[in-house]
C-alpha cells in the first residue's frame, strides 16, 4: 500500500464517522420528535431544516475554509501565515456564531408567517426555533475546532467529540424531549455542541499540537477564508434553499399532511453529507500536495477518493432500494398510506446518492484547488438549481412520485452540465481536474516500505534518473542519491521494528532547480537540523549533508514527517 | 550491485571495487577487507560511482585495523562523486588518497 493510500485509509474512517455523526445528528431531531411527538413533530423539524442548513453553512464556511488555507500554507512551509489564518478562523467562527443567533432571533416570526402552517405545528416551530438559538451560536466554533484538529492530524479527538454529540443527540435528547417537548430537543442540540467543544479544546494541550494562535485580526483573511470554502459550504445553503422550496411546494401542492413524506426525502438527500467525508479524508493530503504543486500525487489521492465515493454511495443506494422501510420506521411514520408513499419516496430519492457523492467530491476538490466558482457552480446545479427546475417540470403531473424522481435526476444532470461547462470554458487540456499530465513536469514519485534493499534501490534509481533522463552532472546526482539513502536509513533506524511507509518526490522545475521531498509516517523528528545530536557515522554524514544544503525544510504536517531539500 | 576483485602479494593487498557501495553492498566490501597478515592495502575506487556512510564505515574500520599494526592504506583513482563524500565528511584529511 502506498503512503498516500495508507494515509487516506487512516483518515477515511474518522472523516466518514464524523460525517455519519453529523448526518445522524441532523436526523436525530426528526427521529426523536417523530417518534416521541408523532407526525406533527416530524413536520415541525422539517420546517426547521432551512434554518439548520443556514447554521451549518456558516459553520462550514469558517471551519472548512480555515483548515484548507491552513493546510495549504503548511504545504508551503509558511507556519507564521498558517497561524494567522488559524487565529482569524477562530475570530470568524465567533463572529458568525453571534451574528447567526441574533439574525435567527429576529427572523423567527417572519419565517413562521411565511411557512403557511397553523395550530400546533406553528406553535411547535416557534418553540423549536427559540431553543435552537444557542446551537446556532455554538456550532461555527465547534466545527472550527473539529476541522482544525482534523487538519492537525488528531482524528481521534474528533471522533471523541462526535461520539459525545452522537450520544447527546440520540440518547440524552430522548428524556429531554419527553420532559420539555420541542424546547428539550432543540435546547439539547446546543448542550451537545458545548460538550463536544470541551473535548476538542483538549487537543491544544497535547504535545503533538501544532495549532498555535497568534496576535492577528484581519477582515481580509475572513473574506479569504469564506471565499475559499464558499463552494464547499454552499452545499448547506443550497440544501437550505431546496428544503425551504420543497416545504412550500409540498404544502401548496399536496397539503400539510404530506410533510412527513418530504421528511424522508430530505433525510435521503441529506445523506450526501456522509459522502462529503470522502473529500474530508482526502483534504489533508490533497491540500499538502497542491501546496507542493505535486500534480501526480494530487491526481492519485483524488482517484482514491472518487473510487471510495462511488463504492460507498452505490452500496448505500442498494441498501435503501432493498429496505426503504428502515428510514420510514426510523422517522416514526406509522400511518399506512403515508408509510407506503414514504417507501416509494425513499426508493426514488436513493437513486440520487451516487450522483450526489460525485457532486460533493468535485465540490471539495475545486475548493482545494481554489476554484471556488466551479465548486459553487457544481453544488448549486447539483443540489438546488437543477433539482428545483426538474421539480417544476414534474409539478405539471401533480404526482408526488415524479417530484422525487426529479430530485434524483438532478445531481446527474448537474455533473454532465458542469463537465460540459468546464470543457467549454477551459478547453480539453487538463480537463476536468486542472492537473498537468505527468510528462509535462519533470516529476517522479517513489513509494516505498522502509527496508534496506528498497531504500538502496530507490536511491540508485534516483541517481540514474537524474543523470540519464535529466542530464544532471554526476556530483549533483550522486549527492541526491546519497541524501535519499542516508535520510531514509536514518528514518528506518529511528523506527526499529515498525513498518514505515514513505513517499518521495523528485521534482526538477524549468529553471533546473531540483527539489526532493520525503514524507514518512514514522516517529516525528527533524532530520534537517544540522545541530542534532550525532552518535553514528550515518548521522555524522547526514549532518554534513544538511550543512552542505542551505535550502532544506522540515515540517510536521497532519501527523507525518515532511522533509524538503533543494539541491 | 558491487564487485570486488582482490589481488594479494605477500603482505600487500589490492582491492579493485566496482559499482555502488551502499548499505546493502557494504557488508560484501567489509568481508573482502580481511586484513590478517596485510600491512599494505590499496583500494582502487576508479569504478566506484557512489559511496554512502556504510562504505565510509568500511574504510574507517580498515584504516583503524591497519594503523593498529603499523600498516598503511591508500585509496587510488577516486572519482568525483566519492571524493565529494570524503571531502564533505573530512575523511580526505586523514586518509591517503592518491
Amino acid at each position: 500500500m502506498t503512503f498516500a493510500a495508507a494515509k487516506f485509509r487512516k483518515f477515511l474512517p474518522a472523516a466518514m464517522f464524523a460525517m455519519v455523526v453529523e448526518f445522524l445528528m441532523e436526523l436525530s431531531s426528526s427521529v426523536v420528535c417523530g417518534n416521541l411527538i408523532g407526525e406533527e413533530g416530524l413536520s415541525v423539524v422539517n420546517l426547521m431544516q432551512p434554518a439548520m442548513g443556514l447554521v451549518a453553512f456558516f459553520a462550514l464556511l469558517t471551519g472548512t475554509g480555515t483548515s484548507v488555507l491552513y493546510a495549504t500554507e503548511m504545504g508551503r512551509f509558511d507556519r507564521r501565515r498558517a497561524s494567522e489564518l488559524l487565529t482569524q478562523g477562530l475570530w470568524s467562527a465567533l463572529m458568525f456564531g453571534g451574528a447567526l443567533a441574533l439574525a435567527l432571533a429576529l427572523a423567527r416570526e417572519p419565517a413562521c408567517a411565511a411557512f403557511g402552517v397553523s395550530g400546533s405545528v406553528l406553535a411547535g416551530v416557534r418553540e423549536f426555533w427559540l431553543w435552537f438559538l444557542p446551537c446556532a451560536a455554538l456550532k461555527p466554533v465547534m466545527f472550527f475546532f473539529v476541522s482544525m484538529c482534523y487538519a492537525d492530524g488528531d482524528d481521534r479527538i474528533c471522533a471523541y467529540a462526535y461520539a459525545v454529540q452522537l450520544v447527546g443527540c440520540c440518547l440524552l435528547s430522548v428524556p429531554l424531549t419527553m420532559a420539555f417537548g420541542f424546547a428539550g430537543c432543540a435546547g439539547g442540540l446546543g448542550l451537545w455542541q458545548l460538550a463536544a467543544l470541551a473535548v476538542l479544546v483538549q487537543h491544544l494541550r497535547k504535545k503533538a499540537n501544532s495549532l498555535k494562535f497568534v496576535k492577528h485580526f484581519s477582515f481580509g483573511d475572513t473574506l479569504r477564508i469564506c471565499r475559499c470554502s464558499a463552494g464547499d459550504a454552499s452545499v448547506k445553503l443550497c440544501q437550505a434553499g431546496l428544503f425551504l422550496a420543497l416545504n412550500l411546494y409540498v404544502v401548496a401542492h399536496f397539503g400539510e399532511g404530506s410533510l412527513p413524506v418530504l421528511a424522508v426525502v430530505i433525510a435521503i438527500f441529506s445523506m450526501c453529507e456522509i459522502f462529503d467525508g470522502v473529500g474530508t479524508a482526502a483534504q489533508p493530503l490533497a491540500s499538502v500536495y497542491i501546496g507542493e504543486r505535486n500534480d501526480r500525487l494530487t491526481r492519485r489521492i483524488m482517484v482514491y477518493a472518487a473510487k471510495t465515493a462511488v463504492w460507498a454511495s452505490v452500496a448505500m443506494m442498494l441498501v435503501l432500494l432493498a429496505f426503504p422501510q428502515l428510514v420510514v420506521r426510523l422517522e416514526g411514520i406509522r400511518e399506512v398510506a403515508l408509510a407506503a408513499e414514504a417507501r416509494t419516496a425513499v426508493r426514488l430519492a436513493s437513486l440520487s446518492l451516487p450522483g450526489l457523492a460525485m457532486v460533493m467530491l468535485l465540490n471539495s476538490y475545486y475548493t482545494f484547488i481554489a476554484k471556488e466558482g466551479l465548486a459553487t457552480t457544481v453544488t448549486v446545479l447539483g443540489t438546488a438549481a437543477i433539482p428545483l427546475a426538474l421539480i417544476m417540470v414534474a409539478g405539471l403531473s401533480e404526482s408526488m412520485a415524479w417530484t422525487w424522481a426529479a430530485i434524483a435526476a438532478g445531481p446527474y444532470l448537474a455533473l454532465a452540465a458542469t463537465m460540459y461547462l468546464i470543457k467549454a470554458k477551459y478547453g480539453r487540456a487538463n480537463w476536468p481536474l486542472f492537473l498537468s499530465r505527468p510528462r509535462e513536469r519533470k516529476q517522479r514519485v517513489f513509494d516505498l516500505k522502509l527496508d534496506e534493499q528498497t531504500i538502496c534501490a530507490v536511491a540508485a534509481k534516483i541517481g540514474k534518473f537524474l543523470r540519464i533522463c535529466q542530464g544532471m552532472n554526476e556530483k549533483r546526482a550522486g549527492l541526491s542519491s546519497l541524501l535519499v539513502e542516508e535520510t531514509l536509513m536514518t528514518v528506518k533506524e529511528r523506527n526499529r521494528g515498525k513498518k514505515i511507509n514513505a513517499e518521495l518526490t523528485v521534482d526538477r522545475n524549468d529553471s533546473k532547480e531540483l527539489t526532493i521531498t520525503i514524507r514518512d509516517d514514522g516517529e516525528i523528528f527533524d532530520i534537517t537540523d544540522a545541530d542534532a545530536a550525532v552518535n553514528s557515522l550515518r548521522l555524522y554524514l547526514v549532518a554534513n549533508i544538511m550543512t552542505a544544503l542551505p535550502a532544506r525544510r522540515n515540517m510536521t504536517t497532519t501527523g507525518f514527517n515532511r522533509n524538503c531539500f533543494k539541491i | 550491485m558491487m564487485e570486488v576483485k582482490a589481488t594479494k602479494s605477500g603482505a600487500q593487498l589490492t582491492l579493485a571495487v566496482k559499482g555502488r557501495v551502499d548499505t546493502t553492498t557494504a557488508p560484501d566490501l567489509s568481508e573482502a577487507l580481511a586484513l590478517d597478515g596485510i600491512s599494505d592495502l590499496t583500494l582502487d575506487l576508479g569504478e566506484v560511482d557512489y559511496m554512502s556512510s556504510a562504505g565510509l564505515r568500511c574504510l574507517l574500520t580498515a584504516q583503524k585495523t591497519l594503523a593498529q599494526h603499523g600498516g598503511t592504506m591508500k585509496l587510488v583513482h577516486v572519482g568525483a562523486v566519492v571524493r565529494e563524500v570524503l571531502d564533505m565528511t573530512g575523511f580526505s584529511d586523514f586518509l591517503t588518497i592518491i
